[in-house]
This record gives structure tokens, sequence and C-alpha cells, in this order.
């Protein structure tokens, strides 16, 4: 930006003065928008066009299997949509399970992160060891725990549960709710578990040392002090955490191919669409439903963890 | 803060009981790891050994490694899906981040009034359902052409992690002390000089965490890759699929498959586990 | 020529009902040290970052000699600051730190190295050139702050309590060393403090605000002996005048059992406006203990070594009221004695509204 160079002596008269700050703090306007830009319009063109469309596809009667449509029917896949039976069991299966895999990845993260703030010999190999899961690929986490961990014939759990003499578990086909749950809880921990240790690690030592002066016990150090500090931290995995594990997809695809009490709501959009179903309309309808949904639960959420928000007003 | 074997005496714990805790978490990491320790094993494996009941104890070969890299013509390679993995993941995790600093930046040091708004919208883009959107994906792809290349992935899975990227980042950024950026300002820098040498050394540890989430999640995709790409341009974890038949059990030509498929993440993971906690710690929670 | 005037200069933050800095009206001299001084939440700060260009005007202009910087950029206006906290880049080196102005200016490398050796040998920082700013104490980073910003020569010099983060002692030896480079290198420089003692030594003049506006500026000493109001009676000299309400009685102002003569032209400004919601002030030094006077208690004896502060309270319009006294330091009193106030210097009224009223000679002039 140019300095302006005005000629000596007295001030612009008022009006011409004022018009000049103005246009000066709409500049400053745009420069402060500007970086945001790029990342802002990819965004939209990427994601919010295919929503849009999604939307008209929703008010489309569409469907392959038998061939139908496109014709245009309004709302009538919303209407017959949210009370369809199944829908609604999906969505029931969608909460429970991340809610279920969050919580339990939480906690075992949590747990896994206090174990590895202390100092022992073999401490990085530990973590490394750890975080393992993460890494993996759902695909192949799904495909390893059904066929060598829970299967009834080659896999491990059931090896050790024969050779106590009981009779082997067919995990996956029993359990196939919990068992995708396992699997994601085995894989999501680390993250939780490096989310808190990064809170561990920062925490203050001279407030840890004023308490043991005041003579308080282990517990009370931790449920006084430790847990109230990692709050934030814990907020934020279970934000990171319900944002990805919602859209489980991989591993039902996987292990149970949306067997009974299994199939989360993108499953059964799959079900609905590409996945046998072949309509289009009512597919595109139910994650139009799931979109409005997420975004009203989310606002609300977001209000109640407002601390993830929390930040010095700009100047 | 860890506490050395020291600060514990002065503490009143004691050797012993940290030992025991040292030994306990020994046993749980062995015990996490085991799932891939065992798909290692069963890599070395013969198909006959590994399809029957599980042992510890066995011949090791390395045929069934040989198979999994062998090209079939027609059938997507092993050579190829690598390469194509590391072109889109590499190309989209620069991209994400080009995108992604300059959008953090704007949201924290001299944010608009609406940033709150637009974090919440960046975060929204999440919550459709990737199998909602593949159709009209698809249809894109299929009017512009690009369905089986590479633009194609590099393309979602740059949309796919921006969100992520600009959340890290904007509160990385925002650990920078505004006074340091007024000092650039004063310097002389503009925006470019600003990001360069001030603010990016400084949050270097949260870029690299940044960055390795994103190479994680976009190297581990498999439904848009399978969809989108199923034939050219596929990526790993497509290959990995199509280890899996159902025309007889190739338990351990997959888990050589899948050994291979997940070993660069994995190393990836390894090496910058150290820097992912400094930069999560750095203020990924603020 | 690098002279500053704020005109009319006044910015309100948004979301706030006043004005942080309001309608300033301030011309500083070419090669001056002016300090801006005041209490937290005075605007002093506000004012600075309005000439280095972090915060904008919403009303008035900012003139760095015949240029209207108002609507400049921070980096178009050739201003340096120091800030408070430093804010040295961590993660450069003492010479990368203070060459990075030049960077940004495209000075050659060569050129560049020569200019940095030559203001670490200004401020002593030659030895620990390679060093980064967690190596370095307190002293040192200031020093360094200052290299960067003199290796630029620029018009104006801005400085945000430089010495706030700085311990007392090294605070008092780091005062001096400023002034004296300032003076050596002649550049115009506006400094912010909230400590009234630094202001007085440092400046050349001195800019008191409170609240955003500009109570007076003068030179150290014109603001010591005659204070335009109440707060800048108050805030100016350490201790604190002595300021009480009071009265008048025949003409007279009331001190307790005293009665103390008025200035011809006070007095005239008393009688036509009425004696009413008066204040007196009068400094520690211009009282002392003796025999003679105001019947007093000691409450509380502040022995500095050099002299004697003593806290009395006497009774005055049918009040107790405390007063702070200076006293030699050989003079021995103690808590519980009793003794009396005696008025030896100036004593200064201040009006209703908080105005001090002229004296005859301060008239004329």
């Amino acid at each position: 930006m140019t300095a302006q160079a005005e000629p000596t002596g007295s001030p612009d008269p008022g009006a011409e003065r004022a018009a000049k700050i103005a246009e000066f703090q709409r500049r400053d306007k745009w420069r402060r928008r500007l970086p945001l830009l790029p990342a802002l319009l990819f965004i939209i063109v990427v994601t919010q066009i295919p929503f849009i469309f999604n939307i008209w596809y929703s008010l489309q009667d569409w469907r392959i299997v038998p061939p139908r449509g496109p014709d245009f029917v309004g709302l009538e896949n919303y209407t017959e949509g949210y009370t369809n039976q199944f829908f609604l069991q999906s969505v029931g299966i969608s909460i429970t399970m991340t809610t279920a895999a969050v919580l339990l990845s939480l906690l075992v993260g949590t747990a896994l992160a206090l174990l590895l703030d202390r100092q022992f010999l073999g401490r990085g190999i530990a973590r490394t060891l750890l975080i393992t899961p993460f890494l993996i690929m759902p695909v192949v986490a799904g495909l390893l725990w059904k066929n060598q961990i829970f299967s009834s014939t080659f896999g491990v759990l059931n090896a050790i549960i024969e050779a106590f003499g009981l009779d082997a578990i067919p995990f996956v086909e029993r359990y196939p709710f919990w068992a995708i749950v396992t699997v994601l809880v085995w894989q999501w921990s680390p993250f939780m578990m490096l989310i808190i240790l990064a809170g561990l690690q920062g925490q203050p030592t001279d407030i840890l040392e004023a308490a043991r002066v005041d003579r308080a016990s282990s517990r009370g150090i931790f449920t006084q002090i430790t847990l109230p500090m990692l709050r934030p931290y814990m907020e934020l995995g279970i934000v990171l955490g319900a944002i990805y594990l919602l859209q489980v997809f991989d591993h039902i695809e996987v292990m149970t191919g949306g067997g009974p009490g299994s199939t989360n709501v993108p499953y059964f959009v799959y079900q609905r669409s590409i996945g046998g179903g072949w309509d289009f309309g009512q597919a595109a309808a139910y994650s139009t439903i799931v979109v409005i949904a997420s975004i009203i639960i989310a606002t609300f959420a977001l209000r109640v963890l407002s601390s993830l928000f929390q930040r010095q007003e700009p100047v | 803060m860890t506490l050395t074997a020291r600060d514990k005496q002065l503490r009143g714990q004691s050797r012993w009981g940290t030992a025991a805790l040292g030994l306990v978490t020994w046993l749980v990491a062995a015990l996490f790891f085991f799932p891939v320790f065992w798909m290692v094993l069963n890599s070395f494996k013969t198909e006959l050994v590994a399809n029957t009941k599980p042992v510890l104890l066995f011949e090791p070969t390395l045929d069934r490694w040989e198979a999994a890299i062998d090209s079939i013509p027609g059938l997507l390679s092993f050579s190829e899906a690598f390469f194509n993995s590391f072109l889109i993941v590499i190309v989209s995790t620069v991209l994400v981040l080009v995108l992604a600093i300059p959008a953090a930046y704007a949201l924290s040091i001299y944010p608009i009034k609406a940033w709150r708004d637009a974090l919440f919208f960046f975060i929204s883009t999440k919550f459709l359902p990737i199998v909602a959107a593949i159709l009209p994906l698809w249809i894109m792809a299929k009017e512009l052409g690009l369905l089986n290349t590479h633009l194609v992935l590099i393309i979602l899975y740059t949309a796919m992690n921006l969100p992520l990227a600009v959340w890290m980042l904007r509160s990385f950024f925002g650990e920078v002390p505004r006074e340091l950026i007024e000092a650039a300002q004063m310097d002389g820098t503009g925006l470019y000089g600003q990001i360069k040498d001030v603010m990016l050394p400084i949050v270097a540890p949260g870029v690299a965490a940044t960055a390795l989430l994103c190479f994680i999640f976009a190297w581990n995709e498999f439904f848009l890759a399978v969809q989108l790409n199923p034939v050219e341009g596929s990526t790993v974890p497509v290959w990995v699929s199509t280890n899996v038949t159902t025309r007889g059990n190739f338990m351990a030509k997959l888990s050589a498959a899948s050994t291979l498929a997940v070993l660069p993440v994995v190393i990836a993971g390894w090496i910058a586990q150290k820097k992912m906690i400094r930069g999560l710690s750095m203020g990924a929670v603020k | 020529m690098s002279e500053v005037s704020y005109r009319d200069a006044t910015k309100t933050y948004p979301g706030t009902d006043a004005p942080a800095v309001n309608r300033l009206n301030l011309t500083i001299d070419d090669g001056e040290l002016l300090v801006l001084v005041g209490p937290s939440g005075s605007g002093k700060s506000t004012a600075l970052r309005m000439l280095a260009g972090l915060e904008a005007c919403d009303e008035g202009s900012i003139f760095i000699g015949d240029r209207d910087v108002t609507l400049a950029q921070p980096k178009d206006r050739d201003v340096a600051m120091i800030f408070q906290s430093y804010a040295l880049y961590p993660h450069m080196t003492v010479a990368q730190n203070i060459g990075f102005p030049l960077k940004q200016q495209k000075v050659p490398k060569d050129e560049r190295a020569r200019q940095v050796r030559e203001a670490a040998r200004i401020l002593d920082l030659e030895d620990y050139l390679d060093r980064k700013p967690k190596q370095l104490s307190g002293g040192q980073r200031q020093r360094v702050a200052t290299g960067r910003a003199i290796v630029r020569h620029p018009q104006v010099f801005l400085m945000d309590e430089p010495l706030s983060n700085l311990d007392a002692k090294l605070r008092v030896q780091t005062r001096a060393e400023l002034a004296d480079l300032q003076a050596r290198l002649g550049v115009t420089t506006v400094y912010v403090t909230h400590d009234q003692v630094e202001a007085m030594t440092m400046g050349h003049r001195v800019a008191i605000l409170d609240y955003g506006e500009l109570q007076q500026v003068a030179r150290p000493g014109e603001l010591y002996r005659h204070p335009v109001n109440l707060f800048v009676a108050g805030f100016i000299g350490s201790p604190a005048m002595n300021l009480i309400p009071t009265d008048t009685e025949d003409g007279m102002v009331v001190f307790g059992t005293s009665r103390i003569e008025m200035d011809p032209a006070v007095a005239a400004t008393v009688s036509r406006a009425g004696a009413k919601d008066l204040t007196m002030g009068i400094r520690p030094q211009g009282l002392s203990l003796g025999s003679e006077g105001v019947p007093a208690e000691v409450v509380v004896v502040e022995e500095l070594g050099s002299e004697t502060f003593v806290f009395v309270e006497l009774e005055h319009l049918g009040q107790i009221v405390r007063g702070r006294v200076r006293v030699d330091a050989e003079y021995r009193v103690s808590r519980g004695d009793y003794t009396n106030v005696e008025v030896l210097g100036p004593v200064h009224l201040f009006g209703a509204d908080g105005l001090r009223l002229k004296t005859a000679t301060e008239q004329g002039d």
C-alpha cells in the first residue's frame, strides 16, 4: 500500500476525509478476507455443488431397478423417508455406534495416555506400538479383525477360547455391532491418546507442586486438577472423533455388509442407492435429512462445547 | 510434564511401583499391537498354513509376498497402485497446505467478524456422507472426463482434508503472539513475508502434525477411490481389496498385501509421532 | 524534518462507548523525546499504536513531517517500534533479528551485516550475535529489540513501555542508557509508560493522558510546579501530592487549625465563583513537623534512608484527614507521637471543576 503524500499544512475538509477513511476501511476489510477466499471457494465448489445436486435428486422419483424417472415429485421422498422404519433404525445405529466408539476410545485413549505419561524404559517404543492401529487402513483393519481375530475358523481369539475347552464364538456373525465398535475403538484410541498426551504434557508443574505441598492425594490431584485441565482436550477429541466416526463406512462394508444391527446411516444410504437399492431419489432425500439434522445438532453441541471456539476477540 | 524416577521418589512414589506400571504399559502396548503383528506374521505363511488353525510357529516363506507383488495384466498392479497413491496423496496434501495456511491466517490474525461461522461452515462440509455425494460426483466427473484420473481424487481428497487443516492451523497460528506479527509488519513484511518468515517457522511442528493427518486420511481412503477410479489411477486401498476374493482363501497373500499397503503410513507415523504430539499440544485445543 | 503531530486524532474500539483516544492534538518536535504517560486505560498505548499504524484513526489525522500518514500502512510510515514484550523472532538469531528489517528493504547481504554489527557495537551485543532470544537475559533481549529499531534509521522511534519487564535496578540503568542513545541519535521519539518517575526523568516533555484525553503537556518541571488539574497534580510527583478538600474563611484557606493566605488572583477567582468544593494541594515536601502548626498524630513512618515520610492524621473542617509529610532522615518520630504540621511550601488551590486556580504571576503570562 502506498503512503499518501499530501502537501503541507491543513488536513482535508471534513467530507473528503471521511470518504477517504471509509474507502480505507473498506479496502482493509477486503485485505482481511482475501487469504481466506481460495480455500473457501475451493470447498464451496467441490462440496456444495454435489450437495445442491443431491437436493435436486431428492425431489425426483428416480430409480434404476426398475427404471423410473427422473420425475419431479416434490417432497414425496421426504415424507416417505422420515418415517421409514429402516431409516430410523439406521439413525439409531449411527447414534449408538458413534457414541459408543467415541466414548470408549476416549476412555481407553485417556488410560493409555496416563500410562504413557511417565518415564520408563522403552517408552518411545511402547508409544510407537500404541499409535499403529490408528495408521492402519480401515479396510485392512476390518478384514484383519474379521478374518484373523474374530473368525471362528482361523481367528486367534477363538483359538484361545477353544484352548480353554469352550465353543468358538462367531463374533462377527453373532455380535456385528460390537464387533465393529471393537475395531473402531482399537483404531481411534491412539488418536485420543495422542490428544490427551498433548494435554498432559502441557500441565503447569507449579500447580502440581503446590498441590503436593498441600498434601493432596494422587487421586485428588487427578480428579481436581488434571481432569478439569484435560477437559478442552477431551472435547476436541470428542468433536473430531464424532465427525469422522459418524461417517464410518469401510468397516461395515468389509466386516458385516450391513448385517443386522450394524447398518449406520451412510451404509444405509449406500444400500438404497448404488449398493443395491438403486433408488437415487430416496437415497438423496435420506442424505439431505441427515445433513440438516447434523447441522442443527452440531450448532447446539458446539455452543455447549464452546470452549473450543473460545479465543480472545479480535481487536 | 513427565516425572523422572527421582521426582517420583521425592513425591513418595516407589521405584517398584513405577517399574510395575512400566511393565503394565508394555503389556498393554503389546496387546494393542498384536493384531498388526499377527497380520504381518501371517504374511510369511503359506496359504495352507494360514487358512487353518492359527499357529505361532511355522516355516516362513516369502512366497505370498511375491504373489502379492506380482502383477497380473489387466488387473491393477502393486507398483501402479503405490505410484498412484503417492502421487495423489502428496499432491493433495501440498494443495491442502497451500489453501489452508492463508485461510488459517485470515481466521486467526486479523479475523473477520464471522470467523466462527466460516470455521463452522468448513466443518459442516463433512456432515454430508460421501456415499450420498458419490452420485453427483460420479456424474460430474464423467462429464468432465475426470473418471479414472489422478486429478479427481486429488481434488476430492483436498476437499476432504481442508476443513481439518484449516481448523488445526488456525489454532496453531492463534498461538503466535500478536506482537510478533505487528513487529513483522513494522519491519516491512507483507502477508506473504509474515507467513513465510515469522509464522511458519514458529508453528512448524503444528504444520507437520496437520500434514501427517492429511497424509493418513488421504492414503487410507477407500470409498471414493473405488467408485471413481476402479481401474486406472487407482490407489493402494483399492489394490488391497482386489486381493479379497470369494473364490478360495488367500489369507496369507492378503496379509502380505495389507502389510505393504499400510507400510508407508505406518513408517511416516512412527517417524513423526513426536512432532504430532508437540504439534497437538501447541494449541489445537484453544 | 521529522516532527510528529496528532490532529484531532480519535479512536473508539468497537463495542465500547467512550473513545479510547479522544480528539488528541499533540505535536512532537523534531529530535524530541516525548513521553506519553497515564494510568491503565488512559489511551497512551492506543495513541502510540495509532502513530505506528497498528490502530486506525476513526477521525482526525496524523502527520509525520509533511506527510499525512493517517491511512498509510505501518511499513510505509518510516517508524520503528520497541514492543513491551520485545517481540523478538524466536527462531532467529540476534543478528538475524536485528537484520530482519534490512532484509525486507532488500539491503544487500554485506551491507546488512555491516549495519547489524554497527548496531550491535552501539548496544554492546557483539558477543551475542549468534544466540537465539531464549538464550538471552531480559536486559539483553531489550537491547536486541532496540537494535532492530535503530538499524532502520527511521524518522520516528516508538517505545511501548520498553522497561516494564525489567527488574527495578536494571530498569533504572537502562533508562539512562535509552535516554543517552536517543540524545546521540537525535531521532524523534514517542515513549509510553505508566511510571511517572520514568516519564519525568526521561522526557524532554511529558504528555499526560487520562481516559483518552490529553490533560497537560509540558516540561517535567512545569508539570511538577504548575499542574493544570487535580489529576495531573495527583499523578506527578512521588510520593503524591496531598489533596485535601477544604474551604475558605475570611479570605484565607483553611487547613486544620491553620489559615493560609491566598495569592490575590486566586482570591479574586474564589470570591467571584464562590468558595464551594475547593481542594487544596500541597506536596509532602511543602510540609514539616515541629512544635508549630496544626496538631496531628503520627500514624505511619516510612524511612527511606535519604529522607523519611510521615503519615499523619489531623482534624480538618470537622473531619479526620490524612496527609504525608517529608522530614529529614535524622528526625526521630514514631507511630502514636503527637506533633504539629506546618505549611512551608507552595499551596495549590483547585476549583470545583478540578482545575487549578492560577496565581497572579501565571495569569500575567
